[in-house]
């Protein structure tokens, strides 16, 4: 029985002895980070029911714990004593005297005093519900949770009846050999679940604990021992990543197909065909492999009536010129000149065939608006240019006078180059009148009324010969700059422009009212050259 | 006014019993606000003895020794704590009276009402009251109802109010027997 009873007290002691040292150990720590942390003099904690105040040993002194004294005292009661106890920190070499009050009053400030020698050192005032220092969280375990990324983390709360509905927890987690974590907070509640981890990654975890501040208060507890924590590997289903491949591969199928289908649709988006003018000359390339000419010349009267009409919308044709008259002795000395001209051939078989002893002298103009319309003809791009210069220069006008005189009619002619000034001034105006009222013809009145620019349509000394009056006579097309004789006579003369532009210009409106059917060509001194107006 | 009748009639009548209020989060809200009228008081420069009319106020003793609580029937306890609500409300609103400060002044009467509303709580825990027993340890020979303490400044009553709220009222709420049979 006794040997039974000693076993029993022998176990009952080692397990204090266990429990106080792991509480020790507890204190210990405890002590020391206080001693970093707190600045007050009388540094106190609650551990489990009961505060313990400490102070540091000062260094002057080396005598330990008998001549301190600790009171304290609450509620307007007596002071009550403490027993000192002392304590050396191995990790700092500092000793420390504390005193754990047997009976701590809570919710009611606390007065406690330290003595030395029967003076008083320090003194503190404070309610002992603030001043809680618990110990770590118990049985710490991490676990995976059975799905991607989370643990399980759960712990024990601390033992305190009364205060275990006002804690708050910390759960610190980081990766294994990485001191970057992060930190979560819970209340009251001993379970946590970490989300947004990584896969198959090893995870610490740490907890620690505190009142929440309501009707308690205190110190972070010290950090638990880390847990390995594991989390599950990312597990991608066989099978999902086996429909995604079926259904891209069919999807891949099924645009193939469309492109073959619609492959000539495509191209011609993509690739659009150069448009070729083959169609509109059917036969250019494939018979005569480019040739213009000669698919040109075979090509027929629906071809020519087309190309004719393309002509004359591409080449207005400029003049008209139509041979009449005839002339004698001038005609044959000019009569070689004129015979490369179609227009003077036909002029001259019109002659022969008349009969007619009125020799018209074609001036050199009329060869020179031959040439000129000849080159029209061959170059339709020069025509507006040529326009202009056969309408500044080409005006021919059938002579009466000149009919049976050459000299006279030489000398009418070099009388007509007279300058024109002096016959618009004189008899302009009448003349122009005259004019107005014969269309376009003009009396040969006087020598000076003479004008050189007049265009006799009506021949009243000379009567028209009955197969139809040989005239020369030139339609302008471009009618509005037309008319302009003088200045060309004058300038060659050299006489000043501006008046004569001024006349011509008078003059030019008012004969070209009428609308000439026939322009007289108007036969001008033999200086003037086939050549475009000076200005 | 209307619901304290309400209250009163039903606790008197004894017909049917009021649900326990158990949840702990309307005295957890109401300690702030105790917290809150000692914070206003120091701002407003109302310096501790110098403030006002110096007065003293009887407060219930707040002190509370988890030792002896736990070999004590807590509903025993309901007693002092509805005489300490009780004394509690008289001191403040003698504390108010003298106070011209209105946030202080608004702050007090928060307090008051909370106190008030403590008491209907207490009231739906229907704690029985049991002479003899108390808080603190059997061998202090003063009666429950007369376990008070004098307090001769605003500051003090502030703190002794707070402690009171934070101490035995919370104590006496988390240990109610109506409570622990819900949670349990």
């Amino acid at each position: 029985m006794t040997k039974m009873r000693s076993d029993r007290l022998k176990i009952v002691f080692m397990l204090c002895l266990a429990f106080i040292t792991t509480g020790g150990q507890h204190f210990e720590s405890k002590v020391a980070q206080l001693l970093r942390d707190e600045t007050e003099d009388i540094k106190c904690f609650v551990e489990v029911k009961d505060l313990t105040c400490f102070w540091e040993e000062e260094e002057e002194r080396n005598n330990l714990h008998d001549q301190y004294t600790f009171t304290y005292s609450y509620e307007n009661k007596n002071k009550m004593a403490c027993v000192v106890s002392s304590l050396s920190l191995l990790a700092s070499n500092k000793t420390v005297f504390y005193c754990k009050l047997p009976k701590t009053p809570f919710f009611t400030p606390l007065d406690v005093q330290v003595f030395r020698d029967g003076r008083m050192l320090y003194s503190r005032s404070l309610n002992a519900e603030n001043f809680w220092f618990l110990d770590p969280p118990r049985n710490l375990t991490v676990m995976s949770s059975g799905k991607e990324g989370q643990l399980n983390v759960s712990w024990l709360p601390p033992l305190l009846k009364y205060i275990d509905d006002s804690m708050i927890y910390e759960v610190r987690y980081a990766v294994e050999g990485n001191n970057m974590g992060k930190v979560e907070v819970i209340k009251v509640s001993t379970m946590l679940v970490l989300l947004g981890l990584q896969p198959d990654t090893r995870y610490k975890v740490w907890v620690r604990v505190k009142p929440d501040g309501v009707a308690y208060t205190g110190y972070w507890s010290a950090w638990t021992e880390p847990v390995l924590g594991v989390t599950q590997p990312s597990d991608v289903d066989p099978l999902i990543m086996l429909l995604v491949l079926f259904i891209g591969l069919i999807l891949c199928l099924l645009s193939m197909t469309v492109i073959l289908s619609h492959h000539k649709f495509l191209l011609k988006k993509l690739w659009p065909d150069i448009p070729s003018p083959e169609h509109k000359f059917p036969g250019l390339f494939t018979v005569y492999k480019g040739d213009f000419k000669e698919w040109m010349s075979q090509n027929n009267s629906s071809m020519w009536g087309r190309s004719v009409h393309v002509y004359t919308e591409e080449l207005p044709s400029p003049l008209e010129v139509l041979s009449e008259v005839s002339l004698t002795s001038h005609g044959t000395s000019q009569r070689e000149e004129r015979q490369a001209v179609e227009e003077d051939e036909e002029k001259e078989s019109e002659r022969s065939d008349s009969g007619l002893t009125d020799r018209w002298r074609e001036p050199p103009q009329a060869h020179c608006l031959v040439e000129q319309l000849r080159a029209l003809q061959e170059n339709p791009e020069s025509l507006s240019q040529s326009l202009l210069l056969q309408s500044h220069e080409t005006y021919v006008t059938l002579n009466q006078n000149s009919q049976g005189d050459d000299e006279r009619q030489v000398d009418d002619v070099f009388e007509e180059t007279l300058p024109l000034q002096t016959l618009f001034t004189t008899a302009g105006t009448t003349s122009l009148n005259t004019s107005h009222s014969d269309l376009g013809s003009l009396q040969q009145s006087s020598g000076s009324g003479r004008l050189s620019s007049q265009s006799s349509f009506e021949y009243p000394n000379h009567t028209w010969p009955p197969k139809g009056p040989g005239y020369t006579y030139m339609a302008v097309a471009d009618s509005g700059v037309s008319m302009d004789y003088s200045p060309m006579s004058s300038s060659r003369i050299a006489e000043p422009l501006g008046r004569h532009r001024m006349y011509t210009n008078d003059y030019k409106n008012e004969i070209f009212l009428h609308k000439w059917p026939l322009s007289g060509q108007h036969t001008q001194s033999g200086s003037e050259s086939c050549m475009g107006p000076g200005w | 006014f209307f619901i304290k009748t309400v209250f009163l009639w039903l606790g008197g009548n004894q017909v049917s019993p009021l649900r326990p209020i158990c949840d702990l989060r309307v005295l957890d809200h109401f300690v702030p606000e105790a917290r809150d009228s000692e914070v206003i008081m120091v701002r407003s420069l109302c310096c501790r003895g110098g403030c006002g009319v110096m007065k003293s106020y009887f407060v219930p003793l707040t002190s509370v020794d988890f030792a002896v609580l736990e070999h004590i029937d807590v509903s025993h306890d309901a007693v002092e704590v509805q005489t300490g609500l009780s004394l509690l409300d008289k001191a403040l609103s003698n504390a108010m009276k003298t106070v011209r400060n209105s946030p202080l002044a608004n702050a007090l009467d928060n307090n008051i009402s909370n106190i008030h509303s403590l008491g209907q709580i207490l009231h739906s825990l229907d704690l029985q009251v049991v002479v003899g027993l108390h808080f603190t340890s059997p061998h202090d020979s003063a009666p429950a109802s007369t376990q008070t303490q004098e307090v001769s400044s605003l500051p003090e009553l502030l703190q002794v109010h707070s402690s009171f709220l934070r101490g035995k009222v919370r104590l006496l709420l988390s240990a109610a027997p109506a409570c622990q049979r819900q949670n349990s």
